[in-house]
């Protein structure tokens, strides 16, 4: 089901509120909806604003996105507020007017990497729901708690409440609501690690639930690294004992890599990968194979059983309830792609959501909507490959907007393009301003090559576990967020072969950077392509014209973008902390979410700005969980014993031997 | 690593009295000698100064880290000072024949190296966060 240009569809269908005259309809995406003539469905009614909501694709999923409009957008019943992810069978409200949602079969929206893998014949009604189920056949077992009418009130109208009393809550479902000790939502990267943790801590497979969209906890991940041109054999910018399989970061990827090559008698390569490490960071800095890490996860989670921990659904809202715990209400998504409305109890939660989305500079936002082409002007983690299809077919010219580690592996993409095709393809790097001098903090300072700044990771290393993790961890909440932006900001890894790729391309001519503010971007009328009008800063006004723009500033890292985050800060009047995020303890529990004994953990990019600095790392992921079930172990929380010595050392020996926790 | 003071103290006590301890026990029945004994107890000692200077190096580095390179190049160090001081200055009464004291002291380094990238980090597993502190 795709249209003559390729695009996903999605089905409405809605009544008249008046009439109540019956509409369908399919139309391509971006789907815009607003009492003005221009949108894909004009709605004559004076409570639907002049342009009301957009929905479109991104990274395979659908997105509903308030258009500021003054009247209030509604999913399933609750507000939506700037944007959130619909899903097959949502009810979207808007003004008088309700729509079914509908993903047609085969839609490329739903396309994940998990879906390639399988046959067509496979893909059903909603392909990437069934291509998960396909992958974990057997779903946990669960009693239907509400029926999925389709018009149901959900999340409850008891969720209004601050603090949701049980019985009332068990008296409207009519039936004995689940319960469970631990409760992960996400089932991410940042999920599976702390469970991981509960578990080497002494916490039973059965006492967990995670909740999230993918069967892998690394699936979102890897997505993002594939769109970004890292594929499973290129390395990722991480350390070698930043292990989301081993809670010691012991052996590292470094060793282990080691050991595979010489137990396959490629001692060369065995020596070659040991002498890096020996002098990192002095030559280049050792990191990890993309596909060596997820295979490493993939064994991990047979290890403690990750499939029957998980459930594939999506978190509506957490509330406290009156006997000091938290009732969670989601949608189970079924095999077969319809969704069921649960809840669930739990005295222990944990939340890592992870990246709400893409985030696009406002000028290249602006040239998406105004010309609907998403094609050419695209972010670096977008999946955006025939850019360079096309490249090594006819050449081009590529215009690349930020100067950061995706950025690095773009245009070493470009290169490869280049290389292979022996077209003429060229790259404008446009930056903001020039960069001489790297950043200073304290008595040292980072390194700057061709306006390009270098930090093997993107925190100083002690940030993560050594003298400057203290200094963050013991400063008060705007000193930590002035110690990350001088620590933080635009860098890149000092990679080698990074390094001579700028320096030939400048020399040869077919990489050059210019300075400036972009003024606007259009479509160029002679030529067809792009034109980024941008005012030097010698003050001179010029026109870079591209085939193509890709946006390499990154993702869009706030917590409003993210629907659970947003309902419940705004519910429960949550503080922030210097960045605007979560703000945590140093233990990671949010702050004004503890409910008697119960408590909400929080870890990854939505705790940016709190105790830790690279929270959005595996380490940091490792660091953020090792904290929250200490923590937790100090409060006699169930299943847990404290970790150390022997019992550190007996359960190291069980991962060794691949033996369950 | 990224070591801080108290780490680097820390690390250094534990390890020298552990695995340090186990290989000079080693090389003092080999020998015959207690002076291997007095050599670990000297370089034990010497360290909490030396690891005064190294904490002050790491601020100069962006990353406020310490190299594995830097770790090596330190033993290299620790020990041609050692080696005036038992030596030149007879410090400890009996120098040892220089290739037992050579042996010992590689050994001693290897075994401490060693745990500190591995034994560590399974025994103490917030360790790797606390800047080579394993104790509170």
């Amino acid at each position: 089901m795709y249209n003559s240009s390729n695009q996903p569809l999605i089905n409405l269908a809605w009544h008249h509120p008046h009439t109540g005259q019956r509409r369908m309809m399919s139309a391509a995406l971006p789907v815009t909806i607003g009492r003005a003539a221009d949108n894909s469905i004009p709605l004559d009614s004076k409570f639907v604003s002049a342009h009301h909501v957009r929905l479109e694709e991104r990274q395979g999923e659908v997105f509903v996105i308030d258009m500021g409009s003054r009247n209030s957008v509604r999913l399933n019943n609750n507000d939506v507020s700037d944007e959130s992810v619909v899903f097959h069978g949502d009810q979207l409200q808007i003004g008088p007017f309700t729509f079914s949602l509908e993903i047609p079969e085969n839609s490329s929206v739903l396309a994940g990497p998990a879906t390639q893998l399988l046959p067509t014949s496979q893909i059903q009604r909603v392909a990437k729901m069934t291509a998960h189920a396909a992958v974990t056949p057997v779903l946990p077992h669960q009693q239907p708690l509400i029926r999925d009418t389709g018009t149901a009130d959900f999340p409850p109208a008891i969720f209004r409440k601050k603090i949701v009393p049980v019985d009332m809550l068990t008296r409207i479902v009519g039936e004995q609501i689940e319960e469970t000790s631990y409760l992960a939502i996400g089932g991410g990267l940042g999920s599976f690690v702390w469970v991981d943790h509960l578990m080497v801590y002494g916490v039973k497979r059965q006492d967990i639930v995670s909740i999230g969209f993918e069967p892998k906890p690394y699936g979102r991940y890897r997505r993002l690294c594939r769109n970004s041109q890292i594929p499973d054999h290129e390395r990722l910018r991480s350390n070698s004992d930043s292990c989301p399989d081993n809670l010691w970061g012991w052996p590292g990827y470094a060793v282990r890599e080691i050991w595979d090559n010489t137990s396959h008698g490629r001692l060369g390569q065995a020596a070659r990968i040991g002498w890096q490490i020996f002098n990192e960071p002095l030559v280049q800095t050792y990191t990890p194979k993309a596909g060596v890490v997820f295979d490493s996860i993939d064994q991990e989670a047979a290890r403690i059983g990750w499939d029957k921990i998980w459930r594939h659904g999506r978190v509506r809202a957490v509330r406290k309830t009156d006997d000091g715990r938290y009732v969670v209400a989601y949608s189970l998504i079924k095999p077969d792609g319809s969704t069921e409305h649960k809840l669930i109890l739990a005295q222990f939660v944990h939340l890592a959501v992870g990246y709400p989305g893409v985030r696009f500079l406002s000028d290249l936002q602006e040239y998406r909507e105004k010309t609907g082409d998403f094609h050419h002007v695209v972010n670096a983690y977008e999946k955006h490959d025939e850019v360079y299809d096309h490249l090594e077919q006819y050449g081009g010219t590529v215009l690349i907007r930020g100067r950061g580690i995706v950025a690095s592996r773009i245009i070493q993409r470009i290169q490869e393009a280049r290389e292979r095709s022996g077209r003429d393809i060229r790259i404008i790097h446009l930056m903001r301003s020039p960069n001489t001098e790297g950043q200073k903090a304290g008595l040292a300072q980072r390194a700057v090559d061709n306006h390009w700044e270098f930090q093997p990771f993107n925190w100083p290393k002690a940030a993560w576990g050594g003298d400057l993790r203290k200094k963050l961890e013991n400063a008060n909440t705007k000193t930590r967020a002035e110690l990350l932006d001088q620590w933080g900001g635009t860098t890149t890894a000092d990679r080698l072969d990074w390094r001579d790729m700028v320096r030939e391309g400048l020399t040869a001519g077919w990489y050059s950077i210019y300075f400036g503010t972009v003024l606007d971007v259009r479509p160029h009328k002679k030529t067809g392509q792009i034109a980024t009008k941008v005012m030097q800063n010698h003050g001179e006004v010029a026109l870079a014209v591209a085939d193509y723009i890709v946006d390499a500033t990154g993702l869009e890292a706030g917590i409003e973008g993210n629907a659970l985050l947003k309902d419940l800060v705004t519910h429960y009047d949550l503080p922030r902390n210097g960045k605007g995020r979560l703000k945590v303890t140093n233990d990671f529990a949010l702050i004004d979410m503890d409910n008697g004994r119960g408590q909400i953990y929080a870890s990854g990019i939505s705790t940016l700005g709190g105790p830790f600095a690279a929270v959005d790392s595996f380490l940091g992921l490792q660091y953020a969980a090792l904290r929250s079930v200490d923590n937790l172990t100090a409060q006699n929380a169930p299943g847990l014993r404290r970790l150390n010595g022997l019992r550190s050392l007996n359960q190291w020996t069980r991962w060794a031997r691949g033996v369950q926790p | 690593m990224t070591p801080t003071l108290r780490g680097r103290w820390q690390s250094r006590l534990f390890l020298m009295g552990t695995l340090g301890f186990l290989v000079t026990i080693f090389f003092m029945i080999v020998f015959g000698s207690i002076a291997p004994f007095y050599l670990l107890v000297l370089v034990t000692v010497l360290g909490f100064f030396w690891d005064i200077v190294y904490t002050l190096i790491q601020k100069w580095r962006w990353d406020h880290d310490w190299p594995p390179a830097f770790q090596l190049g330190a033993g290299i160090w620790e020990m041609i000072v050692l080696a005036a001081l038992v030596y030149g200055a007879d410090i400890i009464g009996m120098a040892p024949r220089p290739d037992q004291f050579l042996l010992h002291y590689s050994a001693v380094w290897l075994a401490v190296f060693a745990g500190s990238q591995s034994l560590m980090r399974l025994v103490f597993p917030r360790w790797r966060y606390n800047g080579g502190q394993w104790l509170s």
